[in-house]
């Protein structure tokens, strides 16, 4: 395969780190409906942002990876095909946080679409499994095992294991930053609210 | 049987609405909730109601905590607010039959009639919703909140939308529920019409009950100036703003 | 228990009446699909070597389209005059409200679709009325409600409303896109059960999966 297979690593890590923001968003999400904390729909929010990110370059990555072998930029694939689905939840999410504007409604809706959405992944991967399955596809080449040598088998735990650091200090940092931001919002509402001497209606 | 507001605490964001908030309402003596806008009426009639919950507080009926969970505490509560509540394509009745149906009336139709002789509505109730005045709206919602034949009655500005004759038959139908002792909270900016029918009036503000009114043989012009006074002493002081 | 089965009874009676005497949803959701199907006869040749395979995509695609425009209105009354709070106060349990909203969602969208399916044989020249396909049709509208109530639920409380609601549905409904197509198609070249009845088992799946995460779910798309 020669100097592609190296993206493979990349590509892998990053399609982890992907699945892996879309579990912690998840599970933010039902801790904040129970606990009714913020910092839980923060840290919800910068998983889901950052889980874009690198479901973005999975995708990017795998087609880089992908023509040199197959000869073809797209497969059916069911695990390219769930990210691909991932992502777009991963986007509607971000829409629908946009669309509200009331913090507390917006953690909310956004912690019932993060929970359903994960719900409906396992879903997605099975009917595009089967979809392989039953119709062999007439796309491109099956995306096979490898076989890996333990030396590649290092190098891609050694990714992996970095990539999901990584993934925990953006995170971190990300999280930090929403709540930073969601400050400076109610301070400029509080400042709008003195300058004009007008209280919110109740 | 007293309605108790044992404080009460709610904020939104940074912002204290209500801040250990402390009120009694007795059966048969209604009372009137007055205050600045925004100053946490409507915030407290719907914690009382049950669709917001509280940080901190209470509320009590009969000396027994409400469960607002329970569905049987959820009954007993009859709800008007701003919102009509009402489904446009259904007529007067199939409104009233909907709702009826949902809190399980019994004699479901002798109900309706009555709720809509009380409110006089008798002769419009084969009509779409679609097709009412402002002031028939009211009317209905007001019969809705009726149908089910609360304890509580929690009104956040009946009077709206309603004319002089509707707001007379409203005082006749509210004295007739202050008899069966009925626990009656409400607000309103229309004190002039409310003077007749409450026995007390309270005055919300920071977070609190500020000051109590008894109605005896109150005029509207000490009422009014009392209220004025009132307003103007929230008005000075800032909105207090505590994490 | 009984309670929670009368509320729904009570409510879905409500909406269908709602819904019967406005028609609003009905007609928008008829005439959208119908017009799609008029467009897909110019837009796709259907020589009957595919017709199988692809009559059951072209229903699907139109039911699911058509169906954006009924979830978009299912819960604009209670929006508009503030029903909710007053819903809330009279359920027995907020799930409730979910449930007859979404069984009244789906028995809309069962109506529109056996509505379609005669006009698309007059257009196609094909029969689609096998039970199977039918059963199929029957499956895919119920996971269709129980995915797009609960997301229609909190659009219609957004600022994007109706722009937002296949952005965020539409995602989440893909398997139940695939089960549909891939056993209504199967059905339709008469495939052997087998092959088709694992299509059944996903849908039944992603049903009873997705309704319940739903009934948990509800009382927060509604209440703070």
């Amino acid at each position: 395969m020669g100097i592609v297979q190296k993206v493979f690593y990349f590509h892998v890590s990053s399609a982890w780190v992907g699945m892996l923001a879309f579990l912690v968003a998840a599970v933010c999400g039902i801790l904040y409906l129970n606990k009714k904390q913020l910092n839980y729909d923060f840290l919800a929010f910068s998983a889901i942002e950052i889980g874009l990110l690198f479901t973005a370059i999975a995708t990017f990555s795998g087609m880089i990876w992908a023509k040199p072998i197959w000869n073809t930029w797209w497969t059916w694939d069911p695990r390219l095909t769930t990210m691909t689905i991932m992502a777009f939840t991963y986007i509607g999410y971000l829409l629908l946080r946009r669309a509200v504007d009331n913090l507390e409604k917006r953690a909310r809706f956004s912690a019932v679409y993060a929970i359903i959405g994960f719900a409906s992944v396992p879903l997605t991967f099975f009917s595009s499994r089967l979809m392989r399955t039953i119709h062999p596809t007439i796309f491109g080449a099956d995306t096979g095992d490898m076989a890996m040598t333990p030396a590649m088998y290092q190098t891609m735990a050694a990714s992996i294991i970095t990539f999901t650091v990584l993934f925990a200090v953006l995170l971190w940092h990300r999280s930090i930053l929403a709540e930073r931001e969601s400050e400076v919002e109610t301070l400029r509402a509080q400042t709008e609210t003195l300058e004009f001497g007008e209280v919110q209606d109740d | 049987m007293s309605l108790e507001i044992r404080r009460v605490s709610k904020s939104f964001g940074q912002h204290r609405v209500l801040d250990g908030l402390d009120l009694e309402v007795q059966p048969g003596e209604p009372l009137c909730l007055l205050g600045r806008n925004g100053a946490g009426k409507t915030t407290l009639l719907r914690i009382l109601a049950g669709l917001l919950r509280p940080e901190a507080g209470s509320i009590w009926l009969d000396d027994q905590q409400i469960d607002y969970a329970e569905s049987h505490a959820r009954h007993d509560i009859g709800l008007v607010m701003h919102q009509p509540f009402l489904y446009e394509h259904l007529t007067g009745v199939e409104n009233l039959r909907f709702y009826a149906r949902l809190y399980q009336v019994p004699d479901e139709n002798v109900a309706i009639e009555r709720a809509m002789a009380q409110v006089g509505m008798q002769r419009f109730g084969g009509k779409p919703v679609r097709a009412y005045s402002r002031g028939m709206k009211q009317r209905l919602t007001i019969a809705r909140a009726l149908l089910h034949s609360p304890s509580i009655l929690i009104l956040d500005e009946p009077y709206t939308g309603l004319d002089l004759q509707g707001s007379q038959a409203f005082n006749q139908l509210m004295l007739e529920q202050k008899q069966q002792g009925r626990i009656i909270l409400m607000t309103t900016h229309d004190i002039s019409h409310a003077l007749p029918i409450s026995s007390r009036f309270a005055f919300l503000a920071r977070g609190r009950i500020a000051e109590e009114l008894s109605n005896r043989n109150l005029s509207l012009e000490y009422l009014e100036s009392w209220l004025t006074e009132k307003l103007a002493k929230s008005n000075s002081g800032q909105q207090r703003v505590t994490a | 228990m009984k309670d929670w089965f009368h509320s729904v009874r009570t409510l879905v009676w409500k909406d269908l009446l709602q819904e019967w005497r406005s028609k609003d949803m009905l007609t928008a959701m008829f005439a959208f699909a119908i017009l799609t199907l008029f467009i897909f006869n110019y837009a796709i040749e259907l020589s009957p070597v595919n017709r199988a395979e692809i009559a059951s995509g072209i229903i699907w695609v139109v039911i699911v389209f058509a169906g954006t425009l009924g979830l978009n209105r299912s819960f604009t009354a209670e929006q508009d005059q503030g029903c909710f709070d007053a819903l809330v106060m009279a359920v027995p349990d907020v799930s409730a409200i979910y449930f007859g909203k979404m069984l009244t969602n789906w028995l809309v969208m069962l109506f529109v679709s056996l509505l379609i399916l005669p006009i698309y044989s007059l257009l196609y020249n094909q029969s689609l009325f096998y039970a199977g396909f039918i059963l199929v049709l029957v499956l895919g509208a119920w996971c269709y409600s129980a995915a797009g109530t609960l997301i229609a639920g909190m659009t219609v409380q957004t600022r994007m409303r109706d722009l937002l609601l296949p952005i965020l549905l539409f995602p989440i409904l893909m398997p139940v896109n695939m089960a549909v197509v891939k056993a209504a198609g199967g059905i339709l070249a008469g495939a052997p059960l087998l092959d088709v009845q694992v299509w059944f088992v996903l849908l039944a799946a992603y049903g009873i999966i997705v309704t319940t995460v739903s009934i948990l779910v509800f009382e927060y798309v509604i209440r703070e």
